[in-house]
This record gives C-alpha cells, structure tokens and sequence, in this order.
C-alpha cells in the first residue's frame, strides 16, 4: 500500500510542480496589475493536499510566500478572503513565522493577529492537529 | 520596535491559548505510568505539530504540543558577549530552582536558553489564563532584567576602575 502510494506520489509530483510553476505565472501577471488579494487567492487555492513531497511543498511554500509579502493592507485583504481559506492561511502563517527571515516574520507577525481575531482559535488548533495535511 | 514586540507576544499568547488543551492520559506502553508525551514522543498519534515562531534571527519560541503536556522553549535576544554570559548565568539560575517554578524544565531543550514544561496536572490545579499570563510576563521581564545586569556590571566596572586608577594620579 505503502509502496503503491510513493509510486503515484513520484509522477504526481511533476504534475503538481507544473501546476504550481502555472500559478505563479498567473500570480505574477495579477501583481503586476496591483490585485495582491487575487494573488493571494490564487495561491492559497491550489495547494496540493496530502502530498509528502518536499518539493511540492516547497514550490508552493514559495509561491504563497511572494504573495504574502506584496499584501500590504492587512484589513481590505480579509474583506475580500473567503473564510474557506482561513485554515490554509494559517498554515502557511506558521510555516513563515518558522523562516526566522525578519521582514517575513514582521509580515507575518502581522497577518496572525488579524486572523486570530476573524477566524479565532480554532483556526489555530486546526492548523496544529492537522498532522496529515501538514503544508 | 515595540510593535512588533507587541505582535509577537500576541501570536505566542494566541497560540498557547489555543495549544493548551490538556487532559489526562495515561502512559500506553507502560501500565500505570502517566508521563508527560512531549517529552518522550513515542507516539506519533499524541502529538501535534510543533510550531516555531521566529520574531527575527535571533529570537525565537517553540512550542511543542501532546495531549497530557506542553513544552515552550524560549531563545532570548543576545546582543553581545557580554549579554551571552549574563542571559546563560541568569537563565541557569532560575533552572536550578525549577522546583519553586513548577513550570520549569530544569534543562532548556537543545538550541534554547529556557524551557517550560505544563502538564496536565499543573492546568487542574492552576488556572489556564494565568498560566499563559506568567509564560509572556516571563518574556517580557528577561529583557528588562538582562538589560539592567548588563547596566549594574558595567557601572560596576567604571566605579572599580576609576578607584583603582585613583593611585596612580
């Protein structure tokens, strides 16, 4: 069973690293035109679920992290976040707070608190319990 | 500056509230045991995953959680030689009297200079809320204190010097 899953996983994991390769395609022509929560969106959406690669997560850490960095009103981007994305949000949050990379950290630091208080704790306790999903 | 001392002591405040959901659990492999699992990780299913989080290069807050403990290692900010001794000298201090603390890890984890470890037990006897007031009350106090033993040595030092000069005038 084991063995079955690390073979689809292998092809699988190209297939996810062009998709992302896409995304930030797309990702960059929607900064371009100054629409930073698009981006957002667009990044946190696809996110390949269940994929162990490290690779896979990587690439799409880095995507969803240049779209972080370009959001600079806090506020107007949660007016306009579906909260279906709240948890992946969060994951990710974590996973920039861990970089110790300072202007991510403050970036961070800062989404955190605003999210906290939209999707409260148990965004946070999802984003701890959910060992399978670990982004 | 101060904001994001601000901000970082938020997030680790939302996070422990939201880690610190202990109860009892009674050690599986041995019979009755009832040890704290984050310190001995030997079930995957009991543990969750940890969280780092990072206010710069230099300072940093672990926390690790299982279902019947929690473990926060702290890494203080170290501007210089002379702060590295006094934090190690303070930090140590205090762990040695880990059992006045109760929250205390006589030993920081590796790659920290503090750690504290809550156990069930401590959240029955104890309320939650002030639990997590003392951790980021600690936080906020080391700096100052650190700052003020760095004071104290170096005006200790000028007075010493000065006296000492004196005889050769």
């Amino acid at each position: 069973m084991a063995g079955t899953e690390k073979f689809v996983e292998a092809d699988n994991a190209e297939a996810i690293i062009t998709r992302i390769e896409h995304k930030s395609r797309k990702i960059e022509s929607l900064l371009k035109q100054n629409k930073p929560v698009e981006a957002l969106k667009t990044a946190l959406e696809g996110s390949p679920p269940m994929t162990r690669d490290e690779r896979c997560k990587s690439a799409n850490w880095i995507v969803v992290h240049r779209a972080l960095m370009a959001i600079k009103d806090v506020d107007g981007m949660f007016s306009s976040l579906d909260p279906e994305y709240y948890d992946i949000l969060m994951k990710y949050l974590y996973r920039g707070l861990s970089t110790g990379d300072r202007p991510t950290c403050d970036q961070c630091l800062r989404i955190h608190e605003k999210l906290t208080e939209r999707a409260g704790l148990g965004c946070i306790l999802r984003s701890l319990a959910d060992t399978v999903n670990a982004v | 500056m101060a904001s994001t001392l601000r901000l970082y002591l938020t997030c680790i405040r939302n996070t422990l509230e939201a880690a610190m959901c202990l109860q009892n659990f009674p050690c599986q492999e041995v019979e009755r045991h009832n040890k704290p699992e984050v310190e001995l990780k030997t079930s995957p299913e009991l543990l969750l995953n940890p969280v780092l989080i990072c206010r710069n290069e230099a300072e940093k807050c672990l926390i690790e959680t299982s279902i019947n403990s929690l473990r926060i290692s702290l890494k203080v900010k170290q501007a210089d030689e002379l702060e590295n001794i006094l934090t190690k000298k303070f930090l140590r201090f205090l762990s040695m009297r880990a059992e006045a603390f109760q929250v205390l890890r006589r030993k920081p984890v590796q790659g920290y200079d503090i750690s504290f470890l809550i156990t069930n037990y401590h959240c029955e006897e104890m309320q939650k809320q002030k639990l997590i007031d003392f951790i980021v009350q600690f936080m906020e106090d080391i700096d100052k204190e650190i700052s003020e033993l760095k004071m104290s040595v170096n005006t200790r030092g000028r007075l010493v010097a000065t006296e000492f000069l004196k005889q050769f005038i």
